[in-house]
């Protein structure tokens, strides 16, 4: 830390030249000046300043010496002595805040002469979130901006919450629809073993939503998948989400506003939705739903095939028999559910077309999404 | 499953009076997509085949130059001409062929022009049924019968050369759109023509009740035996083995042909068994006994189970019935007599036998969907008795038509006000008729507020009054749907502690990513050995396994991250040299601990009547009450926040392990918690013992651990025991929510600092001196307002260690720990001397605690 000298009074300072004579005698006074003038014109920077200052003005600084002296005069000779002590003591000050200005002023301009090369920069390292978190966490703001609550469940799951409760029995074929990883039960637990399954949907989280409260309920839930297939675009870990909207007087219509608003919200643009009839055992009628491509507007690219359409996912009226295992009186109950792959959304979003990339860490990978 | 677009022409010729020839495939595609039935793929076939003409031998040369080839002179009636051909099987002067003139181009792209043929010019070629994709016969040329017309060509003589193939895509509820007949039906609706069923009728002939025995009426609905004679056995005329071929399916001999074709049409399987090896010259349907063996047609031999139907002769199985005919069961080339079999079984009896057999054939796959067991299982009869007469000459002497229980008609109410409810949309009340009727549905509406319905036997799938509102849906057009959200949005109604579980993954998620971590996500399930070398507090028998797993290597549910994020680091290790730096949110999974596996009882019990059938009828709440609190998870799952940090090269000797402390430390103050770190107090193994410690709450609650990854552990994962690897995790269940801080008063006045510095034995832990520190300082001290030591995280000044030195100045196995204290006066300024009388006392207290722990302790 540089100490301004003008401010300062440490002690210090060499010992002082006798005193009596030099009052006595005016051209010492000036010579005093002149000699501090000298020196000053030699300091170089605050800290030369500062040390000048202390040896003229300091406790024990010659032009305070001086000032100390006075007593020892005759009280006539005191006055003028003392206006002349005083004006050489402010014209030391003087020049010295004017030297301390100049100082500074040179220093600014070195300063600002130096060249620091700023013009190469690499950012601050900063992590990424997975391509599929962040799908994920755009997917639950915007439903949370249209009324969803964010919901999650078990990934072992009962096989019932998985299929019997959604309408999809023992022998229903469409357990062949779903490849099915079951868990081995403990040894002596006494169990079958099909009893637990890693969840072949996020549906099961429908039932416990709907087993643990009342209509009206409104949400997404979100969450990790399994299903016994592994290529490029099949893995046999993935994620969906799904939506479940039940109360009285809930329509198809209501639903196929709702991915309307929820595709716009998403991608910031107007784009249609359509259904195409399709089966799901726990709705009816089902349907599934296609975009119209958000990379093109519909006129066709190559994201879509040039057919200006990308399928989602599944949707429908959730089926009675739903309703009936969960405990909600279908009569008076309507509602709609819907699903869609997280992953797919992800990959489709930023152009990823091999999804086992997905899941081997490679950082190089992780760079290409910053955000 | 194909479907020829020129057969399904026909049919609408025949049953709807529509010409499908005024709709291109493109609105062919839309409107069998609009029907909900899937295109996968469309493939116009034929195109390059006009130049193919049907030509006579006229003679044969042999080739100069080849003994294998030879110079067929041909005729298609206005030009001869001479063709080299290799084939052996050119027939006799006045035999038919196919020659594919110059200009013809092939299904494969060849071009067919004058080729030279080792010296000798020929012009085109004449063809097999591969190289012309009519036929899977490659070894010999097409040889037409003797009254083929000269001349014409193929896509006149036999039409159906020239055909658009549609593969669809029938979801499980729709077994009648796995044959034409339901396909064209549908269309027919959807084109707004009336579909005329067809009422062939079954062939007349004496009943033989001992033709068919139904001992399983309960798994078998309907059989239909028709028994014939003098059925000649031969190849197909080509116009069925084309038609069999462009569905995919491989002609064989007429009599299998004929069953296939009429499977393909009307989406039922049927069976033809040469009599004449039936013992007993009946069959009898039947379960089979305890082992009973039976050789499929695919040679397989199984042992039958008593759940297993099969078709038997007196003695034996001949057939598992609906899935595979037996080896013997079937006709051969010296079969004269036949005994056709068309029937309905139970479908869920079919699929546990195709399932637990593991044979998934066209026939099961119909089967346990649901084939029609009325009018469509007659008409199917009575078309494949008519071909059989036709193709085969074989005529039928007996029948025997046995009844078991039959599904019966199912009764549906349909409201329209309902539909309009459910749809959000009025579909008109004649057009909702016309539809029902349309598919089959017999519709009674006397009564305009609630439709009596009957669904068609075709039509299992329709069950309850969605299923018809479905129908009406699917054939009006989902497009009609209007936009409109009729339900206001209802208040959040989320549990407060699932929210704030989200919200406390997000921020952590946040932190760490902000610390420069990549996240990685990494499969939940693992290779046992992966488990078992991170052994930690979860015993083996506490693992997930998997029954059937993809893989034989990853057949558990992880226990740890640890294992993913190293699979990372290898991943990265190998394909790159940067520094890898990695974190994961995600689950781990485990039995738990009360029980030896299974999950907890509540939810296990109610499981148990799913196993059983159907599910129960719905018995509405007695007070319209719902079940206290979710459902119970069926194992543990806990999430875990895990870093891990390695650098890329070999020169990682700098890397430490409290770098991933920092991470997860600066994410855990995200969240308003703030822990510290000590000193393990249970060490695990799976981490470096000088070189692990654990992360605690405020309250002495552990919230994870770190450290470098022991050695061994990085062996076991194909990384260099000597790569450090530093790897931490927290325990999300006690980090449920955020906390929020609540303001304390700033210091007024400035803080005066003194270092102290012990030499000490390495043993002792840095963290635990800390603490010995930290409780010293909390000591009162004498006087009013005296000077205190800055305690905690707060603010400016925690107790600090500036220093940790070893080296010659201290003994080996020793350290100089230099620690910097704090002092601080509440309401003034503190003097230098009383700071350093109060730290002189605080540091005599902790050279006589440390003692305990090191005698040799001294400050420096
Ligand atoms: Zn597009």
């Amino acid at each position: 830390m540089v100490r301004t000298a003008v401010f300062s009074s440490a002690c210090g300072a060499p010992a002082p030249a006798p005193i009596v004579r030099v009052v006595s005698d005016s051209i010492d006074l000036d010579g005093l000046l002149t000699r501090f003038r000298g020196e000053l014109a030699g300091t170089e920077d605050e800290a030369g300043l500062y040390q000048l200052q202390v040896a003229y003005l300091g406790k024990k600084g010659q032009v305070t010496a001086l000032s100390k002296s006075l007593g020892s005069l005759a009280p006539e000779d005191r006055k003028a002595a003392g206006e002349r002590i005083n004006a050489v003591k402010r014209a030391c000050e003087e020049e010295i805040a004017a030297r301390a200005a100049e100082l500074r002023s040179r220093a600014r301009q070195r300063e600002l002469a130096r060249i620091e090369d700023v013009s190469a920069v690499r950012p601050r390292a900063l992590g990424t979130f997975h391509p599929i978190t962040q799908t994920r966490r755009a997917l639950e703001q915007v439903f949370g901006e249209l009324g969803f609550d964010i919901e999650d469940g078990p990934h072992v799951e009962f096989a019932r919450f998985n299929f019997d409760d959604l309408n999809i029995g023992p022998d229903h074929p469409a357990r062949d629809m779903a490849d099915t990883f079951f868990v081995q039960p403990a040894a002596g637990s006494g169990r079958m073993v099909d009893e637990l399954v890693l969840r072949t949907h996020t549906s099961p989280v429908q039932i416990r939503t709907m087993r643990a409260r009342k209509p009206p309920i409104r949400i997404v839930a979100l969450g990790t998948v399994f299903r016994r297939d592994d290529d490029a675009t099949h893995s046999p870990m993935f994620h969906q989400i799904e939506g479940l909207c039940v109360d009285e007087g809930v329509s198809m219509a209501d639903l196929r506003a709702t991915l309307y608003r929820f595709v716009g919200a998403f991608f910031g643009r107007e784009l249609e939705v359509r259904f195409r009839p399709s089966f799901f055992p726990f709705v009816e009628p089902g349907a599934e739903f296609d975009m119209q491509c958000p990379f093109c507007g519909g006129s066709g690219c190559s994201t879509c095939k040039s057919s200006g359409w990308i399928e989602l996912g599944g949707s429908g009226m959730v089926h009675p028999a739903v309703f009936e295992a969960c405990g909600i009186d279908p009569e008076r109950y309507t509602g709609w559910a819907f699903g869609f792959g997280i992953d797919r959304m992800a990959m489709l979003m930023h152009q990823i077309h091999d999804l086992r990339l997905m899941f081997d860490g490679d950082i190089r990978f992780a760079e290409q999404f910053p955000c | 499953m194909l479907i020829s677009r020129v057969w399904l022409k026909e049919l609408l010729a025949d049953a709807a009076g529509f010409d499908l020839g005024s709709i291109d495939d493109d609105g062919l595609t839309r409107a069998l997509t609009g029907l909900g039935l899937e295109v996968e793929a469309v493939r116009a076939t034929g195109a390059g085949l006009s130049e193919v003409v049907i030509a006579d031998v006229a003679g044969i040369r042999p080739h100069p130059e080849a003994d294998k080839l030879r110079i067929v002179d041909v005729s298609d009636g206005n030009q001869n001409v001479a063709v080299v051909c290799g084939a052996a099987n050119v027939p006799a002067p006045g035999g038919k062929v196919l020659w594919a003139r110059p200009g013809a181009v092939l299904p494969d792209g060849t071009q067919i022009g004058h080729r030279l043929v080792r010296g000798v010019s020929s012009p085109g070629m004449l063809c097999s049924e591969t190289e012309l994709d009519i036929g899977p016969d490659g070894d010999g040329i097409v040889v037409l019968p003797g009254d083929a017309p000269a001349g014409r060509r193929l896509v006149d003589f036999v039409p159906a050369v020239m055909d658009t193939i549609i593969e669809l895509s029938i979801t499980p509820n729709r077994p009648d759109a796995l044959g034409h007949v339901g396909v064209a039906r549908d269309l027919a609706v959807k084109l707004n023509r009336a579909w005329r069923p067809s009422n062939r009728e079954l062939p007349e002939c004496p009943e033989d009740p001992g033709l068919v025995e139904l001992r399983a009426p309960d798994r078998c609905g309907r059989y239909l035996g028709v028994a014939f004679v003098d059925a000649r056995i031969g190849p197909s005329p080509l116009a069925l083995r084309l038609r069999l071929h462009r569905l995919g399916l491989r002609p064989l001999s007429n009599v299998v042909d004929v069953t296939n074709l009429v499977m393909m049409q009307w989406g039922q399987p049927l069976h033809a068994f040469d009599r004449a090896r039936l013992r007993g010259g009946k069959v009898v349907v039947r379960t089979a006994r305890p082992g009973e063996p039976i050789v499929l047609l695919d040679g397989r031999t199984l042992a039958l189970a008593p759940d297993d139907l099969v078709i038997a002769d007196s003695e034996s199985p001949m057939a598992l019935a609906g899935v595979m005919g037996g080896e013997h069961s079937g006709v051969a080339a010296d079969t004269t007599t036949l005994l056709l079999e068309a029937a309905w079984f139970e479908p869920a009896g079919i699929r546990r036998s195709a399932r637990a057999r593991g044979c998934a054939t066209d026939s099961s796959h119909r089967f346990e969907r649901g084939v029609d067991h009325g009018d469509g299982l007659t008409q199917a009869c009575a078309s494949a008795c008519a071909l059989l007469q036709e193709v085969a000459g074989a005529k039928p002497v007996a029948h025997c038509y046995p009844i078991g229980s039959r599904p019966a008609p199912r009764i549906i109410d349909l409201r329209p006000a309902r539909t309009k409810l459910l749809l959000g949309m009025e579909v008109p009340q004649p057009e909702a008729k016309r539809i029902l009727v349309g598919v089959g549905v017999l519709v009674d509406d006397a009564d305009a507020a609630r439709w009596r319905c009957t669904a068609p036997s075709h039509r299992p799938d329709l069950e309850r009054e969605v299923d018809l509102i479905d129908e009406i849906v699917r054939h009006h057009g989902l497009d009609r749907l209007p936009m409109q959200a009729a339900v206001p949005h209802a208040p959040s109604r989320a549990d407060r502690r699932t929210r704030a579980r989200a919200d406390a993954v997000r921020g952590l998620a946040d932190a760490l990513r902000e610390a420069g971590l990549h996240e990685h996500v990494a499969f939940a399930f693992t290779r046992p050995e992966a488990v078992a070398a991170v052994v930690d507090d979860t015993p083996n028998e506490r693992t997930i396994v998997l029954a059937n797993p993809m893989r034989g290597e990853a057949s558990v549910l992880r226990t740890h991250l640890l294992g993913g994020l190293l699979e990372a680091v290898a991943v990265n290790l190998a394909r790159h040299g940067r520094a890898i730096e990695l974190f994961e949110i995600g689950r781990v999974y485990r039995w738990p601990e009360h029980t030896s596996g299974g999950g907890p009882k509540r939810v296990a019990d109610c499981c148990a009547p799913a196993w059983t059938g159907k599910t129960s009828a719905w018995v509405a709440p007695k007070d319209d009450s719902f079940a206290d609190g979710p459902d119970p998870e069926p194992i543990e799952e806990r999430t875990r926040a895990a870093v891990v940090r390695a650098s890329g090269s070999a020169d990682n000797t700098h890397l430490d392990a409290r770098s991933v402390a920092a991470d997860l430390l600066g994410a855990l103050l995200r969240l308003g918690y703030r822990a510290r770190t000590r000193a393990t107090r249970r060490p695990v193994p799976w981490l470096h013992p000088g070189a692990q410690a654990e992360i605690v709450r405020d309250d002495g609650t552990v919230l994870g651990r770190y450290g470098l990854v022991h050695p061994e552990v990085l062996e076991a994962f194909a990384l260099a025991g000597d790569h450090r690897v530093a790897y931490g995790e927290l325990w999300l269940e006690h980090i449920s929510e955020r906390r929020s801080s609540s303001f304390v008063a700033l210091p007024r006045f400035p803080a005066t600092s003194r270092d102290a510095s012990f030499d000490i034995v390495l043993t002792v832990p840095s963290s635990r001196i800390l603490e010995i520190v930290d409780h010293a300082a909390r000591l009162g001290q004498e006087g009013d307002d005296p000077p205190r030591v800055v305690r905690g995280d707060r603010g400016d000044g925690a107790i600090e260690i500036i220093d940790d030195y070893r080296g010659e100045e201290v003994a080996a196995g020793r350290r100089a720990l230099t620690l910097r204290l704090h002092y601080r006066a509440q309401a003034r300024s503190v003097t230098d001397a009383e700071v350093q009388a109060v730290h002189l006392s605080i540091i005599t207290r902790v050279c006589d605690e440390l003692r305990s722990l090191d005698p040799d302790v001294r400050t420096r």
